[in-house]
């Protein structure tokens, strides 16, 4: 087992851990917006950043191995200034602030971002809603890849892909041709883990509205 | 979960049998929303498109709403009163002036371990008869059958996450990721990381493009295939001699037959080829643990009990089992078709498989009772339909089961349903069994009642109520224990968890078996009185006489039906992705946007002699009845095959299975079904079945 300190606290965790999971095992949050328990630990979006003593800056929790002696501060000055400054840029391309029910809303509630200071260029609204349970709203994408690893590692159907480079970043169904008429099998995978709403149930985009009897 | 929705509960999807754990989001009364509950132990965090999004069934406006009793040509709604008032007479009057034995019930491989629990003791303690049985006699009762005689239980040995420490895996005649589409994404995800995967279909199903080696055995003739791998393994010094010597008994039997069994005499019967018969030999006796899985493709035949023996044989020799890694997990059909099984709603056992004739377990039951029942078995369903038309069975209460649709030659059941004298049915629709009873009692689905449901890794899982059965529709358990009551035996239980007390103090297999200990993460049967469960079977001993294994010396016979002149195809059913079963929940769903009709899956080459291309209308005609479909090229299949769904009851392709069925437990060979295929309109054929299809 490896010794690692965690605020101060020490906890014993299995090799292979990550910090990640050592951080959780104390009970304590740190936040994450591109990991999903389900897929394997990708380390692109930075939130998940901790400071370790010794290590030159922030350190991303999720891919970082959790070592002997580790000593790893979750609320190191730095680390969570970086943190919300990428939430805040995330949420600066978004049309609108996100919803209440997201997860992104609660990254953006647990550091402490409010209303983005950078004004700039929003994302153009872009929707796929042709097919009966799934619903795709482009310009709420910001690129974490988790659906995309949902369909390839969960499901394994490879229906869906990143797409577009910088801003233009987004995630197609297929060859951009929607989910009704990609490879899909409608598994669910990737609304399950979408962060933003981005990919939701068609049903729960209008909730309250009384659906037509079938 | 914020407040978008009113309530959350999680519970265990109520279709396929892996068993996925679920979180049912209700919102103003109905199910806004289900996702999958991270610590599913069979799903982890992953469901499909059926468990996830196909529960608009539930508020779908043809739901029994009330009791409906038959009146003058067609149904009237009635009170609950009227129509348990009219059950209990009409079952009451058949069983005093014939005897219990001319009353036959079925259970729901769809409903609760507790609901099957009420119904076998209601047929056996209320009415008096052991006519009792459920469907997994047309599915998995080979393979049950198999297991006791090889290894001494009816469940899978181990777990799904075998499936993830396997080096090599075996699956025959099972499109997981179709029928069991988590399963199959487990599967597919492990031979991605690099188990070397097998598959053994007559189709080229979509695991077939991840696996290693794809073996497309004739129809019928998976016990040749299996004789093959067994010959294979014994001559290229592959057998664990130390396994079979200390844990087995029966193999030098086995050895014996093994020498009519080489590669080119197998290839001969099979169509596979001598060189991958012996490279899918190698695979699986290589690999340090290896597993097999299998579904209906090896059951649903005239020899489906011996093949599963032959799968047991493989494991033995290899000593593959007993161990993480090393499973035998046939790929159970219904949500809860381990557990009506296991809890006797069969006509030769009680809970556990424990046999009617066994007077020391028929005493114990009598006792708690308060009756006394008979030691010999009562009917299984097809002996049931044979009586009815016969005569001899009067009544039936079919309760979750729509055999006018699933079950094998049609005709003859609809004959059977005609000719009682009683049916009621108990359901959550009106379906094509419905139209022939005289009282319909309005049912509740999963997403409505509390109770259990036993997965294919033998794991006993909590149904938790999400929201409440429409109108006036009831409970399955209320509605037994109410009929029971009536019916002059009071069960005494007040909630399901009643019920499983009693299960668990009268069945050592389930002694352990609490809600309260089940949980979150279910319990594997058998559970020891402290509550310790079992993920993997016979890891010491088997549970059988001496505690050894038993191989089986069974050798190759043909399928009970072969292609002719005259029926010069061969039909093999299947389910396909959107949908489940009869369909009677996914068809009232947007699941029937995605897929709305069967068709018929034809080879080019087979399509190019009939002249037909994909789109065509067909008939296909067998020995017993004719349907008219769509026919679709495909080179998925090999030529001399043609295969379709039975999904839709428009099309009906029940109406050309006969009555050939497995020679141990009457499991029907819906696998291998001779039939011709003539394009609508070229000509005009024989059609004497044609009124029964239109």
């Amino acid at each position: 087992m490896i010794r690692i300190e965690i605020n101060g606290e020490e906890t014993l965790v299995p090799p292979g851990a990550t910090v990640l999971d050592a951080v959780r095992q104390t009970g304590r949050e740190v936040p994450t917006l591109c990991f999903d328990v389900r897929q394997a630990p990708f380390g692109a979006c930075r939130v998940c950043l901790v400071g370790i003593e010794g290590a030159r800056g922030p350190q991303a929790s999720c891919t970082t191995p959790a070592q002997d002696g580790m000593k790893v501060d979750t609320h190191e000055p730095v680390a969570r200034r970086v943190a919300a400054a990428v939430v805040e840029l995330v949420l600066s391309e978004l049309p609108g602030p996100p919803a209440e029910h997201t997860e992104l809303a609660e990254v953006a509630r647990m550091l402490d971002v409010g209303e983005p200071r950078w004004p700039g260029e929003r994302h153009p609204d872009k929707h796929d809603e042709a097919h009966p349970y799934l619903a795709f709203h482009h310009e709420l994408c910001i690129s974490c890849g988790r659906c995309v690893r949902a369909c390839d590692e969960v499901q394994g159907t490879f229906a869906l892909a990143a797409t577009g480079r910088s801003f233009g970043a987004n995630v197609a169904a297929g060859l951009d041709e929607g989910f009704r008429d990609s490879a899909c099998v409608a598994c669910g995978a990737c609304a399950d883990t979408c962060p933003t709403d981005a990919i939701t149930e068609i049903s729960l985009l209008h909730l309250v509205d009384q659906e037509p009897v079938r | 979960m914020t407040d978008r929705f009113d309530s959350t509960v999680t519970t265990t999807c109520g279709y396929c049998g892996v068993g996925c754990r679920l979180e049912a989001h209700a919102r103003d009364g109905r199910i806004a929303s289900i996702s999958p509950a991270l610590d599913g132990p069979a799903n982890e965090g992953h469901t499909c498109l059926k468990g996830r999004f196909a529960h608009q069934f539930s508020r779908h406006r043809s739901r029994l709403t009330a009791p409906l009793i038959r009146e003058s040509g067609g149904f009237r709604i009635a009170t609950w009163e009227e129509a348990i008032h009219r059950v209990v007479s009409e079952l009451g009057r058949i069983r005093d002036t014939h005897g219990g034995d001319a009353i036959a019930g079925l259970a729901s491989s769809r409903a609760t371990n507790e609901d099957c629990y009420a119904m076998q003791r209601l047929m056996r303690a209320a009415l008096g008869t052991h006519n009792i049985d459920n469907c997994s006699r047309v599915c998995h009762s080979p393979t049950s059958f198999a297991l006791r005689k090889s290894f001494g239980l009816s469940g899978a040995t181990g777990s799904f996450a075998d499936i993830d420490a396997a080096g090599a895996a075996i699956l025959i005649g099972a499109n997981a990721t179709e029928g069991h589409p988590v399963a199959g994404a487990r599967i597919k995800q492990a031979a991605i990381r690099g188990m070397q995967l097998v598959t053994v279909d007559p189709r080229r199903i979509e695991l077939a493009d991840y696996a290693v080696l794809h073996l497309s055995p004739r129809p019928g003739t998976n016990a040749a295939l299996m004789l093959g791998l067994a010959h294979v393994v014994a001559r290229d010094g592959l057998v664990d001699h130390d396994f079979l010597d200390r844990r087995t008994e029966g193999y030098a039997e086995v050895e014996d037959l093994l020498a009519d069994y080489p590669p080119e005499e197998v290839a001969r019967i099979t169509g596979v080829p001598e060189r991958d018969l012996e490279r899918a030999a190698h695979i699986y006796a290589e690999a340090g643990e290896a597993c097999i899985l299998w579904g209906l493709g090896v059951t649903e035949h005239l020899y489906g009990s011996e093949v599963v023996r032959l799968i047991c044989n493989l494991a033995l020799m290899t000593g593959h089992v007993g161990r993480t890694g090393s499973a035998l997990l046939p790929l159970r059909g219904q949500n809860n078709v381990q557990g009506s099984s296991d809890m006797g709603a069969l006509p030769d056992t009680y809970t556990a498989y424990r046999s009617v004739e066994d007077d020391e377990v028929s005493r114990m039951f009598e006792e708690r009772w308060g009756v006394s029942m008979k030691r010999e078995r009562g009917m299984k369903i097809p002996e049931m339909f044979d009586a009815a038309v016969a005569g001899d069975l009067k009544a039936m209460y079919i309760f979750g089961e729509d055999v006018a649709q699933t079950d094998p030659n049609t005709s003859h059941v609809e004959a059977a349903l005609e000719s009682l004298e009683f049916l009621v049915c108990q359901d959550i629709f009106e379906n094509e069994t419905t139209k022939y009873a005289d009282v319909i009692l309005p049912a509740s689905s999963f997403l409505e009642k509390l109770g259990t449901f036993t997965n294919a890794e033998r794991r006993i899982q909590l149904v938790e109520p999400a929201i409440e059965p429409p109108g006036a529709a009831r409970t399955d358990f209320d509605i037994i224990t109410t009929l029971s009551r009536e019916l002059g035996h009071d069960m005494g239980f007040d909630s399901p968890a009643d019920a499983m007390r009693e299960i668990a103090e009268l069945t050592p297999d389930f002694a352990g078996v609490t809600f309260e200990r089940i949980g979150r993460r279910g319990l594997q049967w058998p559970v020891a009185p402290d509550g310790t469960d079992s993920p993997i079977l016979y890891d010491e001993h088997f549970d059988l006489p001496g505690g050894k294994a038993q191989l089986a010396a069974l050798p190759y016979k043909p399928p009970g039906s072969a292609a002719d002149e005259d029926f010069p195809l061969i039909l093999v059913t299947g389910r396909r992705l959107q949908h489940y079963n009869a369909g009677t929940m996914t068809r009232r769903t947007a699941n029937a946007e995605l897929l709305s009709s069967d068709w018929l899956e034809i080879h080019p080459k087979d399509a190019a002699a009939l002249g037909l291309s994909s789109g065509d209308r067909v008939e296909v005609r067998s020995a017993v009845g004719a349907i008219e479909i769509e026919a679709r090229l495909t080179e998925r299949i090999e030529p001399g095959h043609v295969f379709t769904a039975f999904h839709f009851p428009e099309i009906r392709t029940n109406l050309l299975v006969g009555q050939s069925s497995d020679v141990n437990t009457s499991c029907p060979e819906y696998k291998v079904v001779a039939v011709c295929v003539t394009p609508v309109g070229r000509e005009a054929p024989v059609r004497e079945m044609a009124e029964a299809v239109t």
